[in-house]
């Protein structure tokens, strides 16, 4: 009843009505002052406003690459190998002559590439699960959430090891370890999300009504549980692009002589003594867009969904 | 209660001047203005007030607790010859728990769970270096046994989630008093309690403070309570006090409107059953913005121009050393013919309508037998431990009628399964035998697809108002949709939008808002609503007055009872709070452990109770009058866990009467002459 | 507890032999000869011929399976299929190496992390908490695998303070010890950054409960507030995050292995992979998880052990 009172000395109000001084105007612009003081909130967080820098110029750099890049990220120039960075060469090359600048804006397409597919398939795969283990029976949830606790843990590196013993490396192997691996994220918060959910009164108050379960779960369940799915999806897409990058880097998912900042990392490694550039060039931009994409789902979560932050 | 008139008590805490602002987003909130009163040595000191009346942190003030957007700006808490407000934190510290000690609302939230009962004892005596572990443990045994709890130095070394709520809260007045505090304060000890759990909780601390000679002050916003116990009481509205006095004073002669207007607005006192119950109107004001003037005055029946104005100082109310901080009562304003006598109304109370006694009305909802069940283990897990009941009866054998244009009440304390009995009548909740019938169709255990038309006729309305609303719908959307669901084509929505909130008062600029934005008031009229959009002809109404201060709840009661007379609705009303249905239930059916054990006539069942327990519920609820304090308490234990159902009558546990047949075999249901019905081999007469 | 326990180990047990099964599977779902598939187009005839003959390739599935579960209990994991040497010795061999790395990475990341956790969470909004903050998020994003290589560059290869290579000479404790500081710095410094935060945002819903409030109402220490009453609450969530999160430990852990080219379990499964030795491969599968198992089972019942709760509901 004093629910607000110790903590803020803001009364529980209980109105009757309007307070007099407020008219059906400045109702509905205070719903437009929320927003835009969501929208200042945000821009006045500056790990926010790095955070979407970054995963703009991720963006940018990856689709624009074959317009940007200097040079054919394949095309030998052996007598250029390992040159320092230059003018000529922003990063310096490779072993084999080729631009590392120019391979590192495709690298980019490929991170793109996969953490858009990873990240797309594991949400949707996992929104779906996750409302199941929500709304089915409780075996099938203990089950499920066994499943998804197991497989979440699990070390990555470990599973793509033993299949890729069997398999041997590609690109579709490292896309369905990293969909495989992130699908029990989503399913958990759907799950939480949907079980909260469904034993409110509210979710009660639209059965009382006699909703069906399709208009439950797409009015009722669905916008509730988006917005922290979308939160989780641009905090999951540092995992997916570390995850290419470190099985291209074994050798286990990206094959040279494609470009990706996995294999990048992995020639720079084997010449290391010889020029250190290749391996900071092919750090440089994995770590800008994991900390681009963590500082702006952070931002994000801060201001839309601050209880998720608490434990996940 | 003997007291020593003579000589004055000395003060033990002087609170001067006390005013706290809370910094928030929405700007500064004068959450206390210029508090002040003393607190007498060896008596009980009742602070009362409603929602925002700043209560609880006049409390917190006295401990130095606040929360860290607090701010003190100015005043004095005197307390052993030092200001409180000013001592530095480790002086206050050594007052904590040891000097000045506090017994907490919510049991449940309030005491660790991951250390015993002893840890948490021994911890508090941290500062008696003198004492060996040993004596610690005793000491803690001690006050456990003195507050009632059987069996302490086994229970000592359990958990808190081994205690049930009631033993909590004793645990708790024991950890409180562990010290010998001199000052003990309560904040709102009974609020989180059963009826008979309360009633044996005041009868506890009644006994404590003449033990302990203890000086109590005790915060709650209910009347009823602070009448049993308190000897002096402080009043007090949005942050201010507005009157002080002793409490028979307070009770039978209040002196200031507001004082007034909340005794009258307490069902409780209001003796003459009527359909309509009084309210205060309007709101608390918004205390980051004050208006000059009177606190109460945009509220108060007998404003004048010069209470807008400025503020009245404290006028003596005459007796003892009250004040009352109303124009009417001294100065120029003075009106020698304030206050009226008691038994006229101050507030406004509407025009009760006429409500047609039917003769013999048909019955609109039949439920026979009804009876459901929860499984609590899985087939397996129960193989594994041994366990043969693998289910609980929430709802056991229930007959319950429901006429035409009647408002039925049903009544009872936690774990009664009224809310499951509501549940099942509208198909939210299977049932597993037993026959409901509506307008005399059976509709037990039908399929949804079945039922869905007829959740045109039975809507709900829940006890969480604002938690019953999806978080991210507009209001709008969330009255038309029963429209929507129902496939109603060809109607306006928003026209009937506004048509329905206009029907429950609610204005049309709420209609754009979302759920969190409501107060709880509002967010139940919306619940009024969403439950009125398709005409229905049953409402079940579940606590509809939770969360309400006693000042406004008769705003939706008097809305649902006009809304009764206009379309000739019926209501089965949920409640555990028995003052407000005895005024408002046509009928009565109280429930215990999933049994109903008494239904008739309301008025009749008040007046002369034939179960024990109703009896018990009845006189449990705590009588805001000073006068007729109760001397003992007519029931003990508590509500037996429904895993553990006593064999026989399920209140033999609990029963002053119990006999050896009551603990063997179960009562049957009977009906009297006059209609009344009730399961006790041996029913008061 | 008893009850408890076993469930834990029961559920463990099942995990291991999903995954058993699971490779299993795979050997099989891919079309083709099972021993050509682990062994590789490269092997030789009679190389196939003794691993089918070994592996019990003309049983049925089911019994293949449950021998070499069998077996795997009695520590028999087969054979190397190179050297003939056990893999079950082989695998001991590395073990040691492994834990060192685990352990220590481990030790330095609760040792800081943990306590700068509890800091931010006394005072919030303070400069050491801001800091703390940044510093959190950026260790936990930036790859550790990355952390390792850098860290290589840095300190060994250019600056030559600590060795790059191995694990050291047998036998000499100084050695072995320097050449366990950059892998271990490496791998833990993600984990710092991630007990902080976990630390902290436990830390700070903890304090914000009402029965903090009542411990100091009743005028207990700060100190015991926060020790003995807060930490003791928060400190559950943390431990079943570090037992989630340990699978990403043994992930960082293998890619430091192979960087720094370190002798433990995870190199060793690397190596097998490129060599085709699946029998290795297998073998050091099923220990790593079983190792991942462990840590999970071992925070359940510290958990059960510290909240009286979950070891009375099974």
């Amino acid at each position: 009843m004093n629910r607000f009172e110790t903590q803020t000395g803001q009364p529980g109000i209980d109105a009757s009505g309007l307070p007099e001084h407020l008219s059906e105007d400045e109702v509905r612009e205070s719903a437009a002052r929320e927003r835009r003081e969501k929208l200042r909130m945000f821009l006045t967080n500056w790990q926010g406003v790095t955070g979407l820098i970054l995963v703009t110029l991720f963006f940018a750099s990856a689709i624009f690459a074959p317009w940007i890049a200097p040079y054919d990220p394949n095309a030998l120039d052996i007598p250029s190998r390992l040159v320092d960075p230059s003018l000529e060469h922003l990063a310096g090359t490779d072993q084999l002559g080729r631009d590392t600048f120019s391979r590192i804006l495709y690298g980019g397409r490929v991170a793109l590439k996969i953490a858009a597919i990873g990240v797309s398939v594991a949400l949707v795969s996992g929104l779906i699960l996750g409302m199941i283990a929500g709304f089915g029976p409780r075996w099938l949830d203990n089950l499920l959430l066994l499943v998804f606790d197991t497989v979440r843990a699990f070390p990555t590196i470990v599973l793509a090891l033993a299949t890729v013993a069997l398999t041997g490396p590609s690109l579709e192997l490292v896309l369905a370890i990293v969909i495989i691996t992130s699908i029990p994220q989503y399913a958990r918060v759907t799950r939480t999300a949907t079980l909260s959910l469904k034993n409110t009164d509210f979710i009660l108050a639209e059965r009382s009504l006699g909703a069906g379960m399709p208009r439950m779960l797409w009015h009722h369940v669905m916008p509730n549980v988006i917005g922290p799915l979308m939160i989780l999806a641009a905090m999951e897409v540092p995992v997916v692009v570390t995850v290419e990058a470190g099985l291209s880097f074994l050798g286990l998912g990206v094959l040279p002589p494609t470009a990706s900042w996995g294999t990048i990392l992995n020639e720079g490694y084997l010449v290391i003594r010889d020029t250190p550039w290749m391996v900071v060039a092919g750090g440089v931009p994995l770590i800008l867009t994991t900390l681009g994409f963590t500082f702006l789902g952070e931002a994000l979560r801060d201001i839309f969904d601050p209880r998720m932050g608490k434990g996940r | 209660m003997a007291r020593d008139m003579t000589t004055p008590p000395e003060t033990l805490l002087d609170i001067r001047g006390l005013s706290v602002d809370f910094r928030t987003p929405r700007g500064r909130v004068r959450a206390l203005r210029g508090v002040s009163f003393p607190i007498r040595k060896g008596r009980i000191i009742g602070v009362v007030g409603e929602s925002g009346s700043g209560k609880s942190t006049v409390l917190w003030s006295i401990l130095g607790l606040l929360a860290k957007n607090a701010e003190v700006t100015d005043g004095e808490v005197l307390f052993a010859g030092r200001d409180l407000l000013h001592v530095n934190e480790p002086q206050l510290r050594a007052l904590r728990g040891e000097d000045i000690s506090v017994v907490f609302q919510d049991p449940m939230t309030s005491q660790i769970p991951v250390l015993t009962y002893a840890t948490q004892m021994r911890d508090i005596l941290y500062r008696r270096r003198g004492m060996s572990e040993e004596a610690k443990r005793r000491r803690a045994i001690d006050m456990l046994s003195r507050v009632g709890i059987p069996d302490p130095d086994r229970r000592v070394d359990q958990y808190p989630h081994h205690f049930s709520g009631g033993m909590r809260q004793r645990a708790g007045i024991a950890m409180a008093l562990l010290t010998e505090p001199q000052l003990l304060l309560a904040d709102e000890p009974t609020t989180a309690l059963d009826v008979t759990m309360e009633a044996q909780i005041i009868h506890l601390l009644q006994e404590l403070q003449r033990e302990f000679d203890a000086t109590v002050v005790l915060v709650s916003h209910n009347l009823g309570l602070i009448a049993e116990l308190c000897d002096d009481v402080v009043v007090m509205y949005a942050g201010e006090v507005v009157e002080t006095g002793d409490v028979h004073d307070i009770f039978h002669a209040p002196q200031h409107p507001y004082t007034r207007a909340l005794l009258e607005c307490d069902p409780a006192r209001i003796d003459e059953v009527t359909g309509k119950l009084p309210v205060i109107p309007g709101d608390i004001p918004d205390l980051t913005r004050l208006r000059p003037g009177c606190i109460y005055a945009p509220r108060c029946q007998r404003a004048f121009p010069a209470c807008h104005v400025e503020a009245p100082p404290d006028f003596p109310t005459g007796r003892a050393d009250g004040v009352a901080r109303c124009y009417l009562l001294g100065g120029q304003y003075h009106d020698p013919d304030w206050p009226p006598p008691l038994d006229r109304f101050t507030v406004e109370r509407g025009t009760a309508p006429a409500r047609p006694r039917i003769e013999a009305p048909s019955r609109l909802l039949e439920v026979e037998k009804l009876n459901v069940q929860f499984q609590t283990v899985g087939a397996i897990q129960a193989r594994l431990k041994g366990i043969t009941q693998r289910h609980v009866d929430a709802v056991l054998d229930v007959d319950l009628d429901v006429r035409h244009g009647e408002t039925v009440g049903l009544v009872g304390e936690s774990g009664s399964g009224k809310t499951t009995l509501g549940r099942a009548v509208v198909n939210l909740v299977p049932s597993q035998s037993g026959s409901i019938r509506f307008e005399g169709q059976e509709i037990a255990r039908m399929p949804e697809a079945r039922f869905k038309p007829l959740r045109r006729d039975m809507a709900m309305m829940f006890q969480d108002p604002v938690g019953s609303l999806s978080p991210r719908k507009s209001i709008r959307a969330l009255i038309v949709e029963p429209l929507q669901i129902h496939g109603k084509t060809g109607v306006n929505l928003d026209a009937e939008a506004e048509r329905l909130a206009a029907m429950v008062r609610l204005p049309k600029a709420f209609l754009s808002r979302y759920p969190h934005e409501l107060s709880g008031g509002q967010a139940r009229r919306v619940g009024v609503a969403r439950a009125l959009a398709l005409n229905p002809k049953l409402i079940i109404a579940d606590e509809p007055t939770a969360g309400l201060d006693v000042s406004v709840q008769g705003e939706i009661l008097n809305l649902m009872a006009d809304l009764q007379a206009e379309h000739g609705l019926s209501y089965l009303i949920i409640t555990h709070n028995l003052p407000v249905v005895r005024h408002i239930a046509d009928r009565l059916a109280i429930m215990y452990l999933g049994r109903i054990v008494e239904q008739g006539v309301t008025e009749e069942v008040f007046a002369a109770p034939r179960h024990p327990y109703t009896r018990a519920l009845v006189e449990g609820v705590p009588r805001p009058d000073p006068d007729r304090r109760r001397t003992h308490v007519s029931i003990s234990g508590e509500v037996p866990s429904l895993l553990s159902r006593p064999k026989g009558c399920d209140f033999v546990t609990r029963c002053p009467l119990a006999t050896q047949r009551c603990r063997t075999e179960k009562p049957p249901q009977e009906t009297a002459d006059d209609g009344r019905q009730f399961a006790c081999f041996h029913p008061l007469d | 507890m008893l009850a408890y326990l076993i469930k834990r180990l029961g559920l463990a047990l099942a995990v291991i032999c999903t995954v058993v099964l699971v490779l299993f599977s795979l050997l099989y779902l891919i079309p083709g000869d099972p021993a050509t598939i682990a062994l590789g187009p490269r092997a030789t005839p009679e190389a196939i011929a003794r691993y089918a003959e070994r592996m019990h390739l003309d049983e049925p599935i089911w019994r293949q399976f449950l021998i070499y579960i069998g077996n795997a209990f009695t520590g028999d994991l087969g054979v190397d299929i190179f050297s003939e040497r056990p893999v079950t010795a082989i695998i001991l061999d590395r073990l040691g190496f492994t834990l060192a790395l685990v352990c220590a990475a481990m030790g330095w990341a609760m040792l800081i992390g943990i306590p700068l956790g509890c800091l931010s969470a006394v005072m919030p909004n303070t400069a050491v908490d801001r800091i703390t903050g940044v510093l959190s998020v950026s260790t936990i994003a930036i790859p550790s695998f990355l952390v390792s290589i850098w860290a290589l560059l840095i300190f060994a290869v250019e600056l030559r303070w600590l060795p790059a290579i191995g694990a050291g000479e047998p036998g000499e404790t100084l050695d072995q010890l320097s050449h366990l500081v950059l892998p271990a710095f490496a791998v833990g410094l993600s984990w710092v950054g991630y007990l902080a935060r976990m630390v902290r945002a436990s830390m700070l819903e903890v304090m914000g409960e009402t029965y903090i409030r009542s411990a100091r109402a009743f005028g207990l220490r700060p100190r015991k507030v926060v020790f003995g009453y807060a930490l003791r609450v928060a400190i559950l969530p943390t431990i079943t995050l570090i037992g989630m999160g340990f699978g990403g430990l043994i992930s960082s852990t293998v890619f430091a292995e192979i960087i720094f080219a370190r002798p433990g379990i995870g190199k060793l499964i690397f190596d097998s992979v490129m060599a085709r030795n699946f029998p290795v491969v297998q073998g050091g599968v099923i220990v790593a998880t079983t190792l991942y198992i462990l840590v999970v089972l071992i925070s359940d019942i510290l958990i059960a052990w510290f909240d009286p709760r979950v070891r009375e509901s099974l």
